[in-house]
């Protein structure tokens, strides 16, 4: 085994577990965690297809904000382990992991017999996977979609601000008609 | 073995070890720093005494003895906490530190064969030219060694990347400790860190559009053949160094572990060496930091008019003096050079945590979101359009600009000289001349009327 098959399948073997112990963990914090693992192994297997930038964009995305983010709501949502989620009865259990087993095995009998590498080019070409290679991708050939998807984006931004500003002039009217009479507006509070 | 891993462990044994020892004489030096602004001795108890003789080296021993007082402490762990995540959050904040050293360049690509070559009975030590390419000698087979651990061609990307990773750390430190004071600071911690870590990315994008590369080696180059960073990007710098402080949590953005609020936040609970990885983690952060600042924005290895083949002193086209320099004593000017101004950063940085006090967290974001974002987007704008005008100028624009970086380089060399100069003069300056180095607050309460209140309230 090539110093390169060791380091594909310790990689496989760290997202596998991290991908299982996201979905067994009872924690919902180690179920994060397990995400975290996985997205990190993941990144490693990039590293090895040459795909430097996409590993660092998955690490800076996924690893450091995704996954912060989904930490930082369970801690906000408090010690609550996921008990009496998920307890089904045992035949409903034997059931769905049977399906998803024999779906996964299909998929993955499938994609091996469809996986002659007949469309690889022998060699990469010259700096593939580069930032600057990316670069001229994106504004390049890609250009739309690559636009398209940030205005997608920039929607999602707005619509954010937009739900979470609620109905601030509603509350505002309401707290001033409950002012006791004769109370002063605060200064710089408008009418 | 392969000779890039060979050549590999030297330079990791040489930035992992200059860590750890820096990381571990800043605690010492945190405290004099303190001890000196807040008119106190500081610490110089720690003392090895054999007989008579009593060893105290003006309290340097303390780091060795908290390392020792680390590993005999119990080593608590609240009963309800969850063991697993509070073991391992001690580890996930080293590790991100350790890895991130991994792309500083410490100094230029060396020619192994211009370093010493031996001709019959005749050693020399030979130049090379400016251009920097290394005239490869097939005898003896020996590529050119890059002085740093790896070259990675996405670079700083891969800094903000393991940057990320220390946010998880502090998260599930307090998540875990089962103590509402540790979950109170992990959340102000990873909404800081996650809020500080948008400005920090976006801060030098003018300045990777300026220097067209993601390779902190080239960067390096860049500033030396036209101007440090911190000259052509001085808006990004100062957002640049704001962030890294916040992102290492220190005073003034030291809210997640506020001692006056939360005891001290995400850890605690925790005692012994686990606590001691949080410590030196936070203190090797600070070297990391200034590493980063040091090779983006002040010239990393370059010293001003220093350059591969020797000084030259040149205003534009006009030349004013040159000196050749054989190749190996460049490149160890080089590697002190950057160690040094890592050395002044780091003091710079202690020295900013006792001059200013904490933020009020509402002040804090909006600081972040409302003034340093928009001021770095902003400054990319400007970059960028300065940049548009700059590629349609005539030549002799270019020229200017030339002569106006070149000045820079002066400036920077004029300046290091006076502050040198002025930093030695104090030093062996008479001290018994100034009563008020010592004591000057009871001095202060002595002449306001014998007022037994501090002069603050006097």
């Amino acid at each position: 085994m090539t110093i390169g098959q060791v380091y594909f399948y310790l990689c496989a073997a760290v997202a596998l577990f991290g991908a299982l112990a996201a979905v067994c963990a009872k924690s919902p914090v180690r179920a994060a965690l397990g995400l975290l693992m996985m997205v990190l192994a993941v990144a490693g297997l990039y590293l090895s297809l040459d795909a430097q930038f996409l590993a660092a964009i998955q690490l800076i995305v996924y690893a450091g904000a995704i996954v912060v983010l989904f930490v930082f709501v369970l801690m906000l949502l408090g010690h609550t382990p996921l008990v009496g989620v998920g307890d089904g009865s045992p035949a409903a259990r034997i059931l769905g992991a049977t399906g998803f087993g024999a779906v996964a095995l299909a998929a993955m009998i499938l994609s091996a017999r469809n996986a002659e590498p007949t469309n690889f080019p022998a060699a990469l070409p010259a700096g593939f996977g580069s930032v600057g290679e990316i670069g001229r991708l994106m504004f390049t050939q890609t250009l739309v979609p690559f636009e398209l998807s940030s205005a997608l984006l920039m929607v999602a931004v707005v619509g954010a601000v937009a739900v979470s500003k609620g109905e601030k002039p509603v509350i505002v009217a309401a707290a001033s008609v409950l002012a006791p009479p004769g109370a002063a507006p605060k200064p710089g509070e408008s009418q | 073995m392969p000779n890039y891993i060979l050549y590999a462990i030297p330079k990791i044994l040489i930035m992992v070890g200059f860590l750890f020892n820096v990381g571990g004489i800043l605690t010492w030096v945190d405290r004099r720093q303190s001890a000196m602004i807040q008119d106190r001795v500081g610490p110089n108890r720690a003392v090895i005494k054999i007989g008579k003789f009593e060893l105290r080296l003006w309290g340097l021993l303390h780091p060795a003895a908290d390392g020792v007082k680390f590993f005999f402490k119990e080593d608590f762990m609240p009963p309800k906490a969850d063991k697993l995540l509070f073991s391992l959050a001690p580890i996930l904040a080293m590790i991100p530190v350790l890895c991130l050293v991994a792309v500083i360049p410490f100094g230029d690509t060396v020619c192994p064969d211009a370093l010493i070559q031996t001709v019959g009975n005749v050693t020399q030590l030979p130049n090379i030219a400016r251009s920097g390419l290394c005239t490869f000698d097939p005898r003896t087979g020996l590529q050119p060694i890059d002085l740093q651990i790896v070259s990675l061609d996405i670079g700083l990307l891969f800094v903000f990347a393991m940057a990320g990773q220390g946010i998880v750390s502090a998260a599930i430190s307090g998540w875990s400790s089962d103590n509402k004071f540790s979950l109170m600071g992990a959340l102000r911690a990873s909404s800081q860190m996650v809020s500080y870590e948008v400005t920090l990315g976006l801060s030098v994008v003018g300045a990777l559009m300026i220097y067209g590369t993601l390779r902190l080696g080239d960067m390096v180059r860049w500033q030396s053949e036209h101007a440090w960073g911190i000259f052509v990007q001085p808006v990004a710098f100062f957002i640049f160094f704001a962030a890294l402080v916040a992102e290492s949590k220190r005073i003034p953005f030291d809210l997640p572990e506020a001692e006056s609020e939360l005891v001290s936040g995400y850890f605690t609970e925790y005692s012994g060496m686990k606590f001691g990885m949080f410590y030196f983690a936070e203190y090797m952060e600070i070297v990391t930091s200034s590493m980063l600042v040091v090779t983006v924005f002040l010239g990393g290895w370059g010293l001003p008019f220093v350059h591969r083949d020797g000084i030259t002193i040149a205003f534009g086209e006009g030349m004013l003096a040159q000196l050749p320099l054989p190749h190996l004593v460049v490149t160890v000017f080089g590697v002190l050079a950057f160690f040094i101004k890592t050395l002044t950063l780091c003091w710079i940085q202690t020295f900013v945590r006792w001059s200013l006090p904490r933020f009020r967290y509402d002040q804090l974001m909006g600081l972040c979101w409302k003034v340093l974002l928009p001021v770095s987007l902003a400054n990319i704008f400007v970059t960028g359009v300065v940049w548009l005008l700059l590629d349609m100028a005539p030549p002799f624009v270019g020229n200017m600009l030339q002569l106006v970086g070149d000045a820079t380089q002066g400036f920077v060399a004029v300046l290091v000289t006076f502050l040198v100069g002025s930093a030695v003069f104090g030093l062996f300056r008479s001290r018994t001349k100034d009563p008020r180095i010592i004591g000057a607050s009871a001095e202060l309460v002595r002449s306001a009327g014998k007022s037994p209140q501090s002069p603050m309230q006097a």
